[in-house]
């Protein structure tokens, strides 16, 4: 039996980070606040309340959709979308249908290596729902005495991307969406949280043979993170397969994760498709967004993370790795450039930011403006390593000095007790001595050739450099251990 | 002056004799409470006096009145509102079982005006049940009744509020026009009733039928007051998208004329064929003479796919919104609510047992047309025969300023008597209906009396923003057949 191959599109809801929501001048600004207590009578659905459209949402979603290169639709129109439910205020959703905001875009990941083009079909706006709490065991609907609403997510701003079945393997699917990511982050119009639910994705998901038809597709949702979207998608590929393989039918149904057993489990069945009677809502006039604000926003776009990537490469040489890391948070990267140019040298730069920098920046989870140490006390220090005057062992104790009191370069130095002058010459010599006469069984096994990598010279290096604080030159070290020997 | 003669004054009076101290807002709402209190046994035109509240407030007026504060233009005023408007605490219920205890948590933009004016809103006014119908009959709290004879209707939706001025309880009041509410109530309680331009005033805090052809208005018994509170509520609103931000002439200025020199006013042709009252076409005909006389151009214009296609157009634009609109009252939130197994038993239930009727006729009709295998040949054929009455009307406006038409094809019914066949009742809306659809501006108004003692209403029709050519032409009618009157309980049949 030839192979089937996963055939993937994803349906991605971005909560927008403004700071009112989509039709009023409720904050979005709601988690962990009380039930309930952000809202209005526009997002309580409140007779007589009427919606108006918020005109930064509009931005942000233009932003995103000129960012992945899609056709900005300048007339587009919001519609109703009907369905009764508790969390839907006013039993219809405002969203848009058949002109939706943007069109026709794409998104590059990187698969092992390969550039590959995700098509993205559409980006639209719409407002979130509210959320209901049952009061049974573990919150679920099943066998719940009754059921709690919060409308304080209600009419949030949603921003919704729908690729076309692009995606070729669950792998490529969690690329794309840590790509998407990345990018509501650079462009600043979300916290692309998934765990909080910033970033939602479901999946649809079909399987065929080389050449031949598409199956029936499958939705997959509730993947609260990268990880589980992965882990659901190789599921439900390796659950098809089995039902193919068993001569059976695959069923067009929704299914969700379930992140505990690691199973799809079926929702609902898909055969009809409900009937939402989406029609143009009367409330909002068709919105026109002009050639010169598309034009406008165009120009004000930051540089794309693909694009720092490449200008890492080609300008400042480094390897595709080094550069994915440095440049996968916008703050970062400005940090590196910011860097280099006042003065620090690429490699210097781009290690400690890898290292030390990203260390802090996630244990404390700040970003790199948050960083109390200023750039330029940052650069001094690198340029203290890169010229020797430092050993990377004395300036990583310096750094946390740094960080810990809010000091500059010179003052940290100082409240190490590390004497700012540099050891060498007789006085370093005299240490080199000592060390290798300690070491004696180690300086004869080197002369009988026995240290053919270079580690023991290292070691004795190593040795030296603690004896001296790290206020030697581990090159100078190195070449009078070698004379010594 | 007799206390009594209070009910009749019009605003713009009252406001002048607060000024001139001849009398206090308190005296005024007193009475005009105390008129109502014996009234309402047999009108029913309000849903929810405000006794305490308009006491209270008269009082609070008093005393600026008294400390000499600078008066907004509707001091004093008593004002009817439809009980589809919100007014913060009070209770707002459209007519509704569905909202019978919903007690609104803000108000409408159209009253924070009329208080910011000054005015005293003395009652919430009964409707047809969410503002469909044309009697006040699909009231879930009885029937209003006419104040002219009280075995006729006095119109609707916004019956109540017609009838409330008609009878006196107060010189002006609010109502809202989907396909004729304002305008066909005037009408019947002879009374003047403007339904401005779609965007004119704000809907927000209107609890939407259609909202594509909603629109808040005034009632009043002289033309002076129609343009003082159109002014007041015609304040630009950013929480209406669909509210525009041109600036508002002052309306008032359009009343100084008694000449209609280089006016053209326009009729329909052949209006005298169509089946209507006789003496409805009498007061037509009279009224184009009057325009002439003042020296107006009369012009004939011909709106064959209004007339023809209007209402079916109406009837299927109107239904499709109100559908949508009245989703929200699902039980879940606030409003009739039965306690139920499941969630989709609670929405059944409630909704089953919270509306009346015709609602639910319209509800059923709106969601069938809106199914996405039925959009294309209901809702979309009709969005594009309302583009059709949309042109119509545009080449109707490059002939004249003005058309006069029939305001409603027959004088007030008689209570009862159009309920049972829905589509005879929605005939009464045939002459206003087209205008809601072309988003104009049209006042109704009383241009005579029936040699039975009832009002006979005809309808001026502005272009797009045109409310001072209205206001032009009827202010040159006014000067001949006079205000409208007060169906005080004497003067009843």
């Amino acid at each position: 039996m030839s192979e089937f191959i996963p055939v993937i599109g994803l349906e991605i809801h971005v909560q927008l980070s403004t700071k009112s929501k989509m039709f009023c001048s409720c904050s979005t600004d709601y988690i962990g606040a009380r039930p309930n207590s952000h809202v209005c009578p526009i997002c309580l659905g409140l007779p007589g309340s009427l919606p108006v459209i918020n005109e930064r949402a509009i931005m942000y979603a233009v932003r995103m959709a000129l960012a992945m290169r899609c056709k900005v639709n300048t007339h587009t129109v919001f519609h109703r979308k009907h369905y009764f439910y508790p969390d839907l205020p006013k039993a219809y959703q405002i969203s848009q249908y058949d002109l939706p905001l943007a069109v026709d875009g794409h998104l590059e990941v990187n698969d092992d290596g390969k550039a590959h083009k995700i098509r993205i079909q559409r980006l639209h706006l719409e407002e979130d729902a509210g959320k209901l709490v049952h009061a049974a065991i573990g919150g679920r609907l099943m066998g719940a005495d009754y059921s709690l609403v919060d409308y304080n997510r209600s009419g949030v701003p949603l921003m919704e991307i729908v690729t076309q079945p692009d995606i070729t393997s669950p792998k490529q699917a969690r690329e794309f969406v840590s790509r998407l990511r990345q990018l509501v982050r650079y462009l600043g119009v979300s916290d692309g949280d998934m765990e909080s639910g910033s970033l939602r994705v479901d999946a649809n998901i079909s399987i065929m043979e080389p050449g031949g038809k598409w199956g029936e597709k499958v939705e997959v949702k509730n993947m609260n993170s990268l990880k589980a979207l992965e882990r659901a998608l190789e599921y439900e590929y390796e659950r098809q397969k089995e039902v193919k393989s068993k001569g059976e039918t695959i069923v067009r149904e929704t299914r969700h994760w379930d992140d505990d057993s690691g199973k799809t489990i079926s929702s609902r069945s898909k055969e009809e498709a409900e009937d939402y009677r989406y029609f143009p809502d009367p409330d909002l006039p068709p919105l026109v967004v002009d050639e010169r604000t598309i034009v406008q926003l165009c120009k004000e776009l930051p540089e794309l993370p693909w694009e720092v990537r490449d200008r890492f490469i080609s300008d400042y040489g480094l390897s595709l790795e080094e550069a994915e890391v440095l440049t996968e948070r916008r703050d970062v990267a400005l940090l590196m450039d910011d860097l280099v140019k006042r003065g620090s040298p690429v490699k210097v730069a781009s290690n400690w930011i890898r290292t030390e920098i990203m260390r802090v920046l996630n244990e404390r989870a700040i970003s790199a403006e948050e960083l109390t140490i200023p750039p330029d006390e940052m650069a001094l220090l690198l340029s203290r390593v890169d010229r020797g005057e430092l050993s990377t062992t004395a300036a990583k104790e310096v750094f946390a000095m740094m960080l810990e009191k809010s000091l500059n370069v010179d003052d940290a130095i100082k409240a190490l007790g590390l004497s700012t002058g540099k050891l060498t010459g007789s006085d370093l010599e005299a240490i080199v001595v000592k060390v290798l006469a300690e070491n004696a069984e180690v300086v004869e096994e080197i002369r009988a050739g026995k240290d053919k990598k270079g580690k023991k010279v290292k070691f004795l290096q190593g040795i030296v450099m603690r004896e001296t604080k790290g206020q030697a030159d581990p090159k100078e070290v190195q070449s009078l251990i070698m004379s010594k020997i | 002056m007799k206390n009594s003669e209070f009910l009749k004054l019009s605003a713009l009076e009252l406001v002048e004799g607060y000024k001139k101290g001849d009398f206090t807002v308190s005296d005024v709402i007193e009475t005009a409470l105390e008129h109502i209190e014996v009234n309402e046994r047999n009108l029913n035109a309000l849903i929810t006096p405000l006794y305490e509240e308009a006491r209270s407030r008269s009082w609070m007026l008093d005393a600026a009145l008294a400390r000499g504060e600078e008066l907004g233009s509707l001091f004093g005023v008593p004002v009817v509102v439809k009980d589809n408007i919100t007014v913060d605490g009070v209770r707002t219920t459209c007519g509704s079982r569905m909202l019978e205890n919903w007690i609104s948590p803000y108000s409408a933009h159209v009253v924070e005006c009329l208080e910011r004016a000054g005015a005293v809103i003395i009652g919430k006014a009964n409707m047809d049940e969410f503002a469909m119908g044309s009697s006040t009959e699909f009231s879930a709290f009885g029937p209003a009744l006419n104040p002219w004879d009280l075995s006729r209707v006095p119109g609707g939706s916004s019956g109540g509020s017609a009838a409330s001025v008609a009878a006196g309880y107060a010189p002006i009041a609010l109502g809202s026009d989907t396909g004729g509410s304002i305008r066909q109530p005037a009408a019947f309680c002879g009374v003047y009733g403007l339904k401005p331009t779609y965007g004119l005033v704000s809907r927000f805090g209107l609890i939407a039928f259609a909202s594509s052809l909603d629109q808040i208005g005034p009632f009043a018994r002289s033309l002076k007051d129609v343009a003082a509170i159109l002014q007041v509520i015609s304040e630009p609103d950013a929480r209406d998208a669909t509210c525009t931000r041109k600036e508002r002439p002052n309306y008032a200025e359009f009343l100084n004329v008694t000449s209609l020199e280089g006016f053209k006013v326009g009729y329909l042709a052949g209006y005298e064929s169509l089946e209507i009252d006789d003496e409805i076409k009498r007061a037509i005909s009279q009224t184009i003479e009057i325009c002439k006389e003042a020296g107006a151009e009369i012009v004939e214009v011909d709106l064959p796919i209004s007339t023809r296609y209007g209402l079916p157009c109406y009837y299927t634009i109107a239904p499709a919104e109100a559908s949508s609109n009245l989703a929200r009252f699902d039980g879940v939130q606030y409003g009739f609510s039965v306690v139920a197994d499941d969630l989709k038993e609670l929405y059944l239930k409630s909704r089953g047992s919270g509306f009346g009727p015709e609602v639910k006729r319209r509800i059923l009709i709106g969601t069938f047309v809106l199914g996405s295998s039925r959009y294309d040949a209901y809702y979309l054929q009709a969005q594009k025969v309302r583009q059709l009455i949309i042109r119509e009307f545009n080449a109707a406006f490059s002939k004249a300023d003005v058309l006069i038409t029939p305001a409603t094809p027959t004088l007030p019914f008689k209570r009862g008597e159009k309920l049972t066949d829905p589509v005879k009742a929605y005939m009464a809306d045939l002459f206003t209906i087209p205008v809601n659809l072309a988003g104009l501006p049209a006042l109704s108004m009383r241009a005579s009396m029936s040699q039975s003692g009832l009002p006979v209403g005809v309808q001026l029709i502005g272009k797009k923003f045109g409310e001072g050519d209205i206001l032009k032409a009827a202010s040159v009618i006014e000067q001949v057949v006079g205000p409208a009157a007060t169906a005080l309980g004497g003067d009843r049949k």
